[in-house]
């Protein structure tokens, strides 16, 4: 084992300011594209999402509600980060893009499908959407997005020298099946659940944290029997109790290089009314 | 006090690796960097591909990495290789000793279109798996397995800049004690669908009565930058455990700044401001002032709007330091690398460090008036290069600024 130079303690990193789930069926992310924002939450540009893919119109609408659920000016978040972990994000349109190229050739190739399709994307529309400035990022894109966004976003919430990070994870419940045009077979639901993680210096006693330990060696990997709850809805679900002070007071989560990160509830006693957290459902 | 930052801090770049239109080695790119010799070509055109010339600057040949379960290599997607083998070569030139058996290695790729490429590759080889509900395994963890990485393994991307976020991230693990070493960069690859998109959004050169005089950053009749595939890796480890082992040191990276637009999702900032914060918290995060640096290697790509917006936060975060502060973009060489950019962009920091000698920018017959620096048209400019920044933007509005410092 090696001596580190500059090891740094392995207690919470950052606080849970607040926190959004959305959930949405492919048939109804459509009329959400232009649908009014939340009440309560900031306006987006017009027609903003009409290109966007569809994890990240769910991705914004989380953050959105997040911001809804205790509103505050958009210029409060002007100084954060913004890190976007989807999970195969941007088929549709590849299929779509893929399909419509090979019939009609290079002019049937949209220009926006670089742009809006990549693993950058939900995270910039983000940083755009509201004004965020900074830095902004995409993570993982597939299976591992749960442990690829936390630990990119923990180990960045310092690093970057901002305010604040924003952390949009995204996934559909079951991958979409297309027909050869690029079209949906079927309805599966969209998942997106956004966190604001802030300093820990500026945390309030009760404030739920996040702690990422390094892992001494990398655990073996398995992957999730067939019919589990998705990583996401599982950490969604966890998240939401400790915040609300409901069943459990912590919820760990190892990554598949052994690192661990946990979301700890204050101690009982310590907690008091979710005043400055907001947490907020929306379906 | 700016000692102790500076010596807590600062990763040491141990090792390298690079496949690119200018060569697969670092040696052979500080070559063809300072001989201001251009990769760009005219190249096959894809099936359904517009009507004229294609040209871009390819990887012509892509080596068989030196390291152990390579035997498929010649099996495995572009993508793939193109990855494999820069990192696998990253490990090999640190030598055994940066990643023996209990060093914590980590890995941070940085690409922003990894599975667009995947399936449009497979497509087009009479594939299905894009209309398939299936969900495929991602790069970084598949080589994470063949070179025997054991500890983190992320992707990051931000456009244009991905794989100097990987170079980022790789640093905070470092600095936070979640690693021992990190192996990061980042890798693209030439796309018939990819060159069409950017084509259709008009951000391409089309100058294809002379491919290698079309990446023209900063000149005055610039159109538009040139696509270019290929990447590179580096070893980053602590200073004090690189001393210790003696290992030889490339340069270290020092400073790390970021930042966004929060502007657009495709069209480039006319606004300097943010552009020129991710340079200047990059020289505080180095402890470096202005006047301390002795190249900047500009993301400039060639583009109308870019370059200008560029030089005016160059101009911004500099100050009266950049009229006498060395300026070029190699991409009049290279081409636009993409994910790969900023990586390779950080090898010819090194190269201008290692040869005490500025890269030009090519092709760089009239500046733009609007793109006043201190240029290196055609030739490069021999001298003492101790400090190095390199600035990439991406896509999305997003700003990155590394500094590269002589090893100490």
């Amino acid at each position: 084992m090696h001596t580190l130079p500059f090891e740094r303690s392995t207690g919470p990193v950052c606080v849970l300011e607040r926190h959004a789930l959305v959930e949405v069926p492919l048939s109804e992310i459509g009329p959400l594209r232009d649908a009014a924002v939340p009440e309560g939450a900031p306006a987006l540009p017009a027609r903003f999402l009409r290109h966007c893919d569809e994890q990240t119109v769910v991705g914004v609408r989380a953050v959105l509600e997040a911001i809804a659920g205790d509103p505050q000016p958009v210029e409060a978040f002007a100084r954060y980060g913004v890190i976007a972990a989807p999970r195969c994000a941007g088929r549709i349109a590849a299929a779509e893009t893929l399909a419509a190229a090979a019939q009609a050739g290079s002019v049937a190739v949209s220009p926006h499908v670089v742009p809006q399709c990549s693993l950058h994307a939900a995270a910039s529309a983000v940083s755009v959407a509201l004004g965020m400035h900074g830095p902004n990022l995409g993570s993982s894109g597939g299976p591992e997005a749960l442990s690829e966004g936390l630990c990119t976003a923990l180990s960045l919430v310092h690093a970057s020298g901002c305010a604040g990070l924003w952390l949009v994870l995204s996934e559909w419940d079951e991958e979409p099946a297309l027909d050869p045009a690029g079209r949906p077979l079927d309805d599966p639901l969209c998942r997106a659940v956004a966190l604001a993680l802030g300093s820990r210096a500026a945390a309030p006693p009760d404030a739920v944290t996040f702690t990422l330990r390094a892992g001494d060696r990398a655990v073996e990997h398995r992957p999730a029997p067939p019919g589990a709850p998705s990583a996401l809805a599982a950490f969604s679900a966890a998240l939401g109790m400790c915040a609300a002070g409901g069943a459990i007071a912590a919820w760990s989560h190892v990554c598949p290089w052994g690192a661990e990160i946990r979301v700890a509830a204050p101690a009982v006693g310590v907690r008091t009314p979710p005043t400055g957290l907001a947490s907020r459902e929306a379906a | 006090m700016v000692a102790h930052h500076e010596a807590s801090r600062a990763a040491a770049i141990t090792g390298v690796g690079v496949v690119s239109p200018l060569g697969a080695s670092f040696a052979a790119v500080a070559d063809e960097l300072l001989a201001g010799r251009s990769g760009v070509r005219e190249i096959a055109a894809a099936a359904g591909a517009r009507a004229g010339r294609q040209f871009a600057a390819p990887v012509v040949e892509v080596p068989v990495p030196a390291w152990p379960g390579c035997a498929d290599f010649a099996e495995l997607g572009r993508l793939e290789q193109l990855c494999l083998a820069p990192s696998a070569a990253a490990l090999v030139d640190a030598g055994p000793a940066a990643v023996s058996a209990g060093t914590r290695l980590g890995i941070v790729l940085g690409i922003g279109a990894e599975h667009l490429k995947a399936w449009e590759l497979d497509f087009l080889a009479g594939g299905r798996r894009v209309f398939e509900p299936r969900r495929d395994d991602t790069l970084v963890h598949r080589l994470a397995r063949r070179l025997g990485i054991a500890g983190p393994a992320v992707t990051v991307a931000a456009a244009c800049a991905s794989s100097g976020y990987a170079l980022a991230l790789g640093r905070a693990w470092l600095e936070a004690g979640q690693v021992d070493a990190c192996l990061v960069g980042g890798c693209d690859i030439l796309s018939p669908t990819a060159i069409a998109a950017f084509h259709n959004l008009r951000a391409l050169s089309r100058r294809c009565d002379d491919p290698a005089r079309a990446s023209r950053p900063f000149d005055r009749d610039r159109d538009g930058f040139v696509m270019g595939e290929g990447g590179a890796f580096f070893l980053l480890e602590h200073r004090a455990a690189a001393a210790r082992r003696g290992a030889r040191v490339y340069g270290e990276l020092v400073g790390v700044g970021m930042s966004s637009d929060a502007h657009h999702m495709v069209a480039p900032c006319g606004d300097p401001r943010e552009a020129a914060r991710a340079i200047s918290t990059a020289l505080a995060d180095a402890g470096i002032e202005p006047a301390g640096v002795d190249y900047v290697n500009a993301h400039a790509a060639g583009t109308p709007v870019g370059d200008a917006a560029e030089a005016g936060a160059i101009r911004l975060a500099f100050g009266a330091a950049a009229d006498a502060i060395p300026v070029s973009s190699t991409k009049s060489m290279s081409g636009h690398l993409v994910s790969g950019a900023a990586a390779f962009e950080a090898v010819a920091c090194l190269a201008a460090i290692h040869r005490n000698t500025v890269p030009p920018t090519i092709n760089l017959d009239a500046v733009d008036p609007a793109c006043a620096l201190d240029h290196v048209p055609h030739v490069a400019r021999r001298r003492r290069v101790d400090v190095a920044v390199s600035n990439s933007f991406g896509f999305g509005g997003a700003n990155l600024c590394l500094v590269i410092r002589r090893a100490a």
